[in-house]
């Protein structure tokens, strides 16, 4: 009974890999897969260029963190000097001034208003810590809500419409298969693809962010929790591409524009938290939400309409996501078999 | 099983249009024609046949088959569709593997199955050329080759003779003769009547959406003789054309077209016509099209439904 399905679906599965794969109507998944691993890596290479900068400076004017951070507020300019030594830089503006100094890693300002040190400003060498609350922001304002969500509405509608734009999809229905067989089939071709382009884009940001930290960082963070956040992320790209395949598979099916069911999917997911309970379950970003490591905090200088983009909403466990997510999916799959059986060729009247 | 494809009461409506309209027929095996002008609901017959469109109302059954179960419909039956367009970028031999290998055939099998059934219909030469690359008559074949690839009882062929040049168009229509000797149904479609009437078992008349005649028609062809009809040809070195064509006792009339690439000819038997053009073919005129004048496909029809509203 399965091998009776399994053959024809694999049959169907072959002819669409090609196709979602390198399809030149597909280019741009890849571009939005790979943008957000540019931008990362482009942030390491800054972040690696200001420490070697401040190393530079530390050895031309020694100190140590512990000198720099015994030095309080009411101190004079000479206590500052006999404890820290002279700054790699004065800025002098009257009665006010600022000594600039380095340890190699931070960044420390000091600054005077008149003659006495008024306070000491800091500013830390990124940290794994910071750096994966960033990542987290990254991945759910970014990464799930517009590359995930574009990268599918573009890969899945076009399995059946590019075929009826492209007038060729009746050589499927001319063939002893069941329509379930080639939803199923193109469905599974599609999740392929996105699951590969995408999780190996979250691979790669992950890669990207960490060239700037030393070795022994990266190893302490993997023998913490890093791992299980790296797979948790890389889980969570595949279950995005898996729900939101589903639901613009059965779009391309029902609507001859993709544009108004994407925009109308992603309102729907945006006014997710103020659905009641019952509803938020219709959504695929309540269970990718709960499936995240870490939730993303609103930061205070954010944006009202970012700050509601990434709230979370109160989640689920791990297991509940998961299984409410495959019945979704399920459900729309089904639905979507529905759909493809009512399928009649029309082409003339697109 | 049984061995007709019946139509039972059936229409079919898009939204408004109407596309056939209380069809009841029974198709035996043979060649079967089904002859109307464009929108008389040729296509609309063989897509309800193929369960491409389902029908509005009434019942269609194919061999004991029931055209909503592809599963069962596709091993009895093939479909060459009026529409010209393929897979992007395959070869025609890579069209019909991969098609085959949606019927459950290995590789190899389906390999094989292709190669042979492309070298039937004339195409083995071009068979790793790319389809985009294919003139109109070749993309014809490999329809032609697609629809008959995996070996159906019967074919459904959708104006497969439009865009053939003579000599083309009748080593296909052996290739219908010869499928029809093997028992198979043949159904063809096509908007010029004496293009298949005389390999026809069976004509059906189709004009508005309504069947207004079925049976064996030869009776009402020797009766249009009486008719002049006329031809719209383009081909290479006209005036000799002209010349040649107007010598024989059937052609009324012969004019030049402006640009001097074609002719309008006047005959008073289509048949004797498309024969000799057939002999004229093979004396290097290079022929690009043959079509009957518009006007006189409306008069064919006129004169055989007599110009009245259908009543069936
Ligand atoms: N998809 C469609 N939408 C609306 N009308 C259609 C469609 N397909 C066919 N028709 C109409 O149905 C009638 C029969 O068309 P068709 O079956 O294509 O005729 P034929 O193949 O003989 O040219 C025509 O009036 C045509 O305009
Ligand atoms: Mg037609």
């Amino acid at each position: 009974m399965i091998g009776m399905w399994l053959s024809p679906i694999g049959s169907v599965v072959r002819l669409e890999m090609k196709k979602t794969f390198f399809s030149k109507r597909g280019l741009w998944v890849y571009l939005v897969a790979l943008a957000p691993v540019a931008v990362m890596f482009l942030h390491s290479m800054v972040s690696l260029a200001n420490g070697e900068e401040r190393r530079a400076l530390a050895a031309a004017h020694p100190t140590s963190a512990a000198a720099l951070q015994s030095i309080m507020p009411g101190m004079t300019v000479d206590e500052v000097l006999e404890r820290a030594g002279e700054p790699f830089d004065r800025v002098d503006l009257g009665r006010r001034g600022v000594f600039r100094y380095t340890d190699g890693r931070d960044a420390y300002n000091v600054n005077f208003f008149n003659n006495q040190v008024a306070r000491v400003t800091t500013r830390t060498r990124d940290t794994i810590a910071y750096d994966s609350t960033i990542f987290a922001t990254v991945f759910q304002f970014f990464y799930l809500r517009l590359a995930i969500f574009f990268g599918c509405v573009g890969v899945f509608t076009n399995l059946f419409r590019g075929e009826l734009l492209d007038k060729s999809l009746h050589y499927y229905l001319l063939t002893p298969l069941r329509r379930e067989v080639l939803v199923i089939g193109k469905y599974i071709a599609g999740l392929t693809a996105t699951t590969v382009i995408f999780c190996t884009g979250t691979v790669l940001q992950i890669w990207a962010l960490s060239l700037h930290f030393e070795k022994s960082e990266i190893a302490d963070f993997l023998n913490a929790d890093g791992w299980s956040h790296i797979a948790a992320y890389v889980g969570v790209t595949a279950a995005a591409c898996l729900g939101y395949g589903s639901v613009f598979l059965a779009a391309g099916l029902l609507f001859k524009n993709p544009i108004i069911p994407a925009a109308s999917v992603e309102v729907w997911e945006s006014l997710n938290i103020f659905l009641p309970a019952t509803l938020k379950k219709v959504s695929v970003i309540y269970y990718l939400q709960s499936l995240c490591p870490i939730v993303a905090q609103p930061d205070e200088n954010m944006n009202r309409f970012l700050k509601l983009m990434i709230n979370a909403a109160e989640p689920v466990s791990a297991p509940v996501a998961i299984i409410g997510l495959f019945v979704v999916t399920g459900l729309v799959l089904l639905l979507s078999g529905r759909l493809a059986r009512r399928l009649e060729i029309n082409y003339s009247t697109d | 099983m049984s061995g007709a494809i019946t139509f039972d009461n059936v229409s079919r409506f898009y939204g408004d249009v109407l596309g056939v309209n209380r069809v009841t027929l029974s198709i035996p095996p043979g060649i079967t024609s089904l002859v109307g002008p464009n929108g008389s609901g040729k296509t609309t017959l063989m897509n309800l046949m193929t369960g491409l469109v389902r029908p509005t109302r009434g019942s269609i059954d194919v061999l004991g088959v029931s055209p909503q179960d592809p599963e069962r419909l596709f091993k009895i039956v093939g479909y060459s569709t009026q529409f010209d367009s393929y897979p992007r970028g395959m070869t025609g031999f890579q069209f019909i593997q991969s098609y085959l290998r949606l019927f459950g055939m290995s590789a190899n099998d389906a390999a094989a199955a292709a190669m042979r059934v492309i070298e039937r219909v004339n195409l083995a030469e071009a068979a790793n050329r790319k389809i985009a690359g294919y003139s109109k008559g070749m993309r014809q074949r490999i329809r032609l080759a697609q629809a008959i690839a995996h070996d159906p009882r019967v074919l459904v062929l959708d104006e497969p003779l439009n865009g053939l040049d003579p000599l083309v168009r009748s080593e296909t229509i052996a290739l219908f003769r010869a499928w029809a000797a093997e028992g198979r149904h043949v159904i063809v479609s096509s908007h010029v009547l004496h293009e298949v009437d005389s390999i026809s078992d069976q004509v059906i008349l189709l004009a508005n959406g309504y069947v207004v005649a079925e049976g064996q028609i030869r009776g009402v062809r020797d009766e249009m003789r009486e008719h002049p009809m006329q031809v719209v040809l383009r081909c290479t070195r006209a005036n000799e054309m002209a010349a040649r064509v107007f010598g024989a006792d059937h052609v009324v009339e012969a004019r030049l077209h402006a640009d001097g690439g074609g002719l309008l000819i006047k005959t008073r038997d289509a048949d004797k016509f498309y024969t000799m053009l057939n002999h004229i073919a093979l004396d290097g005129f290079v022929i690009e099209s043959v079509a009957p004048a518009d006007d006189n496909v409306n008069s064919l029809y006129e004169y055989l439904i007599g110009g009245e509203e259908p009543t069936r």
